[in-house]
């Protein structure tokens, strides 16, 4: 049991080392590759949690779709960031005591890996006994996504289709006012000769 | 007394990521590193809700009639389940809109965008006066 929370206490570690690496970076391509190995340890540690159904999630949605994501989006935009001009105290000021609130607060969390801990108190016995008995799938976690909140996998579905069409219009909408200012532009010299 | 010091040490990093994330949002004047904060604050996030999902000892919840477990609590589980894959979905319109904002600009800095917004703003007083001085003439 011990090993297991070394283990944990390790990867979460080396995930405060990556961001700290990400304030430091300036250059674009070392930001997009921190953050996919970000993502990459987040899964480990995952696994470590007895998540694994989130750990390959995060694997393979976090660490590997939104690095294409960025990869992609990273060779349309500036290659450097720029050095931040100006005063950046009262960001770090506020992030240094909201921080320093919530470390106070973890006083009264209940500790990693009680049984006694009230999350594990109120439906979650249900679930577990109701996987068997009610719905007959053998991984709690399935059975509990598309059954017993099925309709959260719904709302979820909605706003990836609204955010994948929000995304279409924004890309669109580029493309049709360059062909609009090019017709206008053509009208143009068309006049002028 | 070591498992009860690492018991709250999970917690910590994880409000420490929290932080880093938000003052990645809040302190970076660059769009894209602003996108990169939310994917940390994100991200930590999700460990502090699977770190209470966990209970030493236990398996993970998928069932096994062999043996009588004890396993981990899969509500946590299934919730950030749905909160990655939304996750990505305001990355990616987020990284749109970073475009968009660039194919405009030139720039994805917010100092020089607010700076061309006030050059902008600037030139359309001096124009306003010109007309009105004209109307008056």
């Amino acid at each position: 049991m011990i090993s297991e929370l070394i283990i944990n206490a390790f990867l979460v570690t080396v995930m405060l080392a990556i961001a700290i690496a990400l304030l430091k970076t300036r250059t674009v391509i070392f930001t997009v590759i921190l953050t996919s190995a970000y993502s990459l340890v987040a899964a480990l540690m995952f696994i470590t949690l007895d998540a694994v159904d989130v750990a390959f999630t995060e694997a393979s949605v976090g660490a590997g779709i939104s690095t294409v994501l960025f990869l992609a989006a990273m060779a349309y935009l500036p290659k450097k960031e720029e050095e931040t001009i100006g005063n950046q105290f009262i960001p770090a000021l506020s992030c240094i005591i909201l921080g320093a609130i919530l470390i106070w607060c973890s006083y009264d969390l209940p500790q990693i890996g009680l049984v006694s801990s009230p999350i594990h108190q109120h439906v979650a016995p249900d679930y577990i006994l109701g996987s068997r008995n009610d719905i007959g799938i053998p991984n709690i976690v399935t059975s509990v996504l598309a059954s017993y909140r099925g309709y959260d996998t719904f709302g979820e579905t909605i706003v990836v289709f609204t955010a994948g069409i929000a995304v279409l219009v924004l890309l669109q909408n580029k493309k049709k006012i360059s062909k609009d200012t090019k017709s206008k532009i053509k009208k143009k010299v068309g006049r002028n000769a | 007394m070591i498992s009860s010091s690492m018991g709250i040490w999970n917690y910590w990093i994880v409000f420490l990521l929290m932080m880093i994330g938000l003052f990645l949002v809040i302190g970076r004047k660059n769009f894209l590193k602003k996108i990169v904060g939310l994917a940390i604050f994100q991200t930590s996030v999700f460990l502090l809700y699977i770190t209470f999902g966990k209970i030493t000892g236990a398996t993970p919840p998928i069932l096994n009639e062999a043996l009588d477990k004890v396993y981990s609590n899969p509500l946590p589980h299934v919730l950030i389940l749905t909160a990655i894959v939304v996750g990505v979905a305001t990355t990616a319109l987020g990284l749109s809109l970073v475009l968009r904002i660039n194919s405009e600009y030139g720039s994805i800095e917010e100092d020089d965008i607010s700076a061309q917004d006030l050059v902008d703003y600037h030139d359309e007083i001096e124009t306003n006066k010109k007309l009105k001085s004209k109307f008056v003439k």
